[in-house]
């Protein structure tokens, strides 16, 4: 993704060579997908941004002074600390189970793997959902024993964002985990370590760049997320549920809006900034080479335990949302009425959302996935100047808070001749700018295996530039066009942030949906939905997996 | 061998298995103190294994280690008193050479100016002297594979593990690399184990070599007496490329008298100090290439002379390797020194002459 691609140098060999597309044809596509990317990204986020500092009587700092009034500031205060505590939590955990799916026992390995990454699958509000249901007002835990407590706040919106964002934090750490040569901790156990220092002098330092990276992207996605945190805030203020609150509630407050946009923007813009610096900047050791499956390691009681704890609460509790949902999408109230029924399921309010979604999902998927191996082969095989800058800036729309994204959207596209708010397309050109970055990265990363040479070969050997493309790009490109086209579709189907803005009531999306019955205490119906979404994510991820070995293509990014 | 020395590390039928593969299948042997020994097999034969039985990183499934008449099966790796040099080198990318050699003084809690000392002589004793503060990428691969021996002998351990050493090196390094290693261990006295899967290497290196081959030991003793002597096939193939002909014992010599063996090639005479060599029994004669003499001209001795015609000839510097067709076998032959002897051409009538003294295999 974002950082998968830091240290790639574009173009390297493009100078006066002509692949299947001419050098001119790339140029002009470099200006259009320049073009794209102004109107659909740069121009939304400024409209946001402006409206903190532009008044009806011109540009004024009133609105920041309101900023700083206790609420507001109290607000952006909480979101940081949110952020904090979450990427604690969750980058701890990570390593727990990373470190257990690597060194651990064998017969742990693949259900914790399996179990962690299984949230990918699901909205990730999922865990707003479940916790309600166990320790909400009426929860069932809460009635059980009667407690007079809550999870409303900070609790809850950490918990539900470490078990959200816990694959991401996994994958990065356990993918440098499983390519760090096990001889360098037998070697420091064969020269006296005990586990503990070899965890300390060799396995941490080694992984302190997966680190950075995961705490980066963890922290961003927790200052910036919305749906566990609009559903689990109760009384605490954070900064992405008041952006929704002035702009869609009685306030109408955009310039407020705007101000607040601006500092939920801030802190990621701060962290990838010093990203490269942190990384780049040290000199750390990079961990790199093939995975290994490594012997299980032998852990003293005092690592083992802990390690195990953390890891199987946190898949404990992946899996008991999981079931919780479940359960909610077939009771009538949850804590109140705890009877079986199918009205949930069966409603059809929720299906029509989900053929919404679907739609949105399939032409945002198919479109991004275009768009980004399109970019990816003007970046890689463009000569002009200002290549690195264009994956830059869509990878920058990537890593946007969708909130920003959502209400630049709504400000800017609410005019002739670019009036789309209330329509369908607004939301695939949303979701497909906002996504199409991963599908970039893919195709960077393959197009770097596909010299230039390849391509002339083709075209000397009298290939046509329709021939080229399919017998030699194509096959070097669909894996990653395929990839983009996954994560563009399947991020779409569960996400919020942004199109809750965007949805016109007439057609809600099956997220808008969920997230608005779940704030009116619909539990039962908001987990049927979910229960439903995940069943049609899982099959789309099947049958493309299914697709991807029986057309002998590959969808993984390896290799 | 009788060997006086004391045995610092016995092995006694260990065995261990990873599922269906037995990777060792009962390895005996008696290290000496101070000595140099090689295991030497083919690539999965359970060197790597064995080592790590050897440092306690892999336990066996059963069999006794020793260790200077104590049994070491359940002490762990840190306190055995064995270092293993890992193929990989294994160094720590993130600490500098100094800090490498210096980590398990570290962990054993040493006083800080001697372990500056201890690193100093490490140093010295490796080649290294003023490399200390280098990062491990940015040293070549025989200064990383030293620094590796170097962090292996730092803590005087009783026994030194060498995982195929060399085999990331290229061709002249690893020439220059064994005089080193050899220079090393003579110079700290240690007791030494050393495996690879080069057959060259393990002959020039060691004092003794332990053939090794699917998990179990073939044959054991001085180089020569491998190479000359070979217990089986799998060994005589292994050692070097041969000859290995068939036969079957026409009549056995009465003391010093050749004994006739009859071969595809015809009959051949053998001189073999075997003993149990009986008319009637089927050998397998091992012979070595560079043994076999070329010739087109009659020579003084008329024995083990046979017709052939050159069939391949391949130029390799100081020696020349043909395969000469005998009555429809290849026979390999290196011929030493081609600038004073010429070189034959293809399709050349020849007479090649097999000596006596041919290895006889007891199977
Ligand atoms: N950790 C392991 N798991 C499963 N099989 C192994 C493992 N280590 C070694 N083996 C198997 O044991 C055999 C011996 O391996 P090894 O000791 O590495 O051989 P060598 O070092 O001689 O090449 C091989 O067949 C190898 O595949
Ligand atoms: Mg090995």
């Amino acid at each position: 993704m974002a950082e998968a691609r830091a240290l790639n140098q574009p173009g390297l060999l493009w100078q006066n060579r002509k692949g299947f597309l001419s050098a001119h044809t790339v140029d002009i596509t470099g200006g259009l997908l320049f073009l794209l990317l102004a109107i659909f990204i740069v121009w939304p986020v400024i409209t946001v941004l402006v409206k903190g500092v532009f008044g009806p009587e011109g540009f004024t700092l009133e609105f920041f002074r309101e900023f700083f009034t206790a609420y507001y500031y109290q607000s952006f205060l909480n979101t940081l600390l949110l952020g904090v505590l979450t990427t604690s939590v969750c980058i701890t955990a990570g390593f727990c189970i990373a470190y257990m799916t690597t060194r651990g026992p064998r017969f742990l390995r693949i259900p914790l793997k399996g179990i962690t990454l299984l949230p990918l699958i699901a909205p990730p509000y999922i865990f707003a959902l479940s916790l309600i249901m166990l320790l909400g007002r009426s929860g069932f835990i809460t009635k059980a024993f009667n407690l007079g407590w809550d999870i409303f706040g900070f609790p809850g919106c950490v918990i539900a964002q470490t078990l959200a964002f816990l694959p991401l934090a996994y994958l990065i750490i356990e993918n440098t985990l499983s390519s760090l040569d096990p001889s360098l901790e037998d070697s420091a156990a064969n020269l006296g370590a005990s586990e503990g220092k070899i965890l300390r002098s060799v396995t941490i330092p080694l992984l302190t760049p997966s680190f950075l990276k995961a705490i980066l992207i963890v922290y961003v996605m927790a200052v910036a997320e919305f749906g566990n945190v609009a559903i689990l805030c109760g009384r605490t203020p954070f900064l992405a549920p008041d952006i929704y609150t002035i702009v869609t509630g009685v306030e109408h407050d955009f310039n407020m809006a705007g101000v607040l946009s601006m500092f939920l923007v801030l802190p990621c813009v701060i962290i990838f900034m010093i990203q490269d610096y942190l990384i780049r900047g040290k000199g750390y050791v990079t961990v790199s080479g093939k995975p290994i499956s490594a012997e299980p390691r032998h852990m003293t009681p005092h690592i083992l335990i802990p390690m195990i704890v953390i890891s199987f609460i946190a898949c404990g509790l992946i899996l008991l949302s999981f079931g919780v949902v479940g359960v909610g999408a077939f009771t009538k109230l949850v804590g109140i009425d705890n009877t079986f029924t199918l009205s949930h399921i069966l409603d059809w309010r929720a299906n029509e959302a989900l053929i919404n979604s679907l739609k949105v999902s399939l032409l945002a998927g198919l479109f991004g996935a275009l768009l980004g191996v399109l970019i990816a082969y003007v970046v890689i095989r463009g000569k002009f100047r200002g290549r690195s800058a264009l994956e830059g800036l869509y990878l920058a729309g990537f890593t946007l808070p969708g909130t920003v994204l959502g209400l630049g959207y709504l400000f800017a596209f609410n005019n002739p001749p670019l009036l789309l708010t209330g329509t369908m397309i607004i939301l695939v050109i949303n979701c497909l700018f906002r996504f199409a970055a991963v599908g970039m990265e893919a195709g960077i990363t393959k197009l770097q295996q596909l010299s230039i040479e390849v391509e002339e070969a083709s075209l000397n050997l009298g290939a046509s530039t329709v021939t080229t493309f399919r017998r030699i790009v194509l096959p070097i490109i669909f894996p990653a066009a395929m990839y983009g086209f996954m994560y563009v579709f399947m991020t779409t189907m569960v996400s919020l942030s942004a199109v809750v803005f965007l949805t016109s009531p007439g057609s809600p999306l099956a997220s808008v949906f969920i997230f608005q019955w779940a704030q009116y205490g619909y539990i039962g119906l908001a987990s049927a939905t979910v229960v439903k979404l995940v069943v049609i994510v899982g099959i789309c991820l099947a049958i493309i997996q299914y697709m991807s070995k029986w057309t002998g293509l590959s969808i993984t990014r390896r290799g | 061998m009788g060997d006086e020395r004391k045995s610092m590390l016995v092995l006694d039928d260990i065995h261990k298995s990873f599922g269906e593969v037995q990777a060792l299948r009962g390895v005996s042997t008696d290290v000496k103190e101070g000595e140099l020994v090689t295991f030497l097999g083919p690539s999965g034969c359970g060197k790597t294994t064995l080592l790590r039985v050897i440092s306690g990183l892999t336990k066996s499934d059963s069999g006794k280690i020793v260790l200077e008449g104590r049994v070491i099966n359940d002490v762990t790796p840190d306190k055995r008193n064995v270092q293993l040099c890992f193929q990989s080198y294994a160094l720590f990318p993130h600490l500098t050479v100094a800090g490498n050699i210096r980590y398990g003084l570290e962990v054993h809690k040493w006083k800080k100016e001697r372990i500056k000392e201890r690193v100093e002589e490490l140093l010295h004793l490796v080649h290294l002297d003023g490399l200390g503060n280098r990062r491990i990428d940015e040293l070549s691969g025989g200064q990383q594979q030293r620094v590796a021996v170097a962090r292996a002998l730092a803590l005087e351990p009783k026994v030194l593990l060498l995982d195929e050493l060399f085999s990331n090196l290229d061709a002249n390094l690893r020439v220059q690399m064994r005089t080193t290693l050899h220079e090393i261990q003579r110079r700290v006295n240690i007791t030494t184990i050393f495996v690879t899967h080069d057959q060259v290497e393990a002959m020039t290196i060691s004092d003794r070599l332990i053939v090794m081959n699917q998990g179990i030991i073939e044959q054991v003793g001085a180089p020569i007496e491998i190479y000359e002597k070979p217990n089986n096939e799998f060994i005589a193939s292994f050692i070097g490329y041969v000859n290995i002909l068939k036969g079957e014992v026409k009549s056995t010599g009465k003391d010093t008298e050749p004994a006739t063996v009859s071969t595809e090639l015809g009959d051949l005479e053998i001189l073999s100090s075997e003993k149990d060599i009986k008319a009637g029994r089927e050998v397998y004669l091992i012979i070595r290439p560079e043994t076999v003499y070329i010739g087109s001209l009659e020579e003084a001795i008329e024995v083990n002379k046979f017709k052939g015609t050159i069939k391949s000839i391949m130029y390799a510097g100081s020696t020349v390797k043909y395969v000469v067709d005998i009555e429809g076998r290849d026979l390999f032959i290196d011929q030493y020194d081609p600038t004073t002897l010429g070189i034959r051409s293809m399709g050349d009538k020849v007479v090649v002459t097999i000596p006596r003294n041919v290895h006889i295999l007891k199977e």
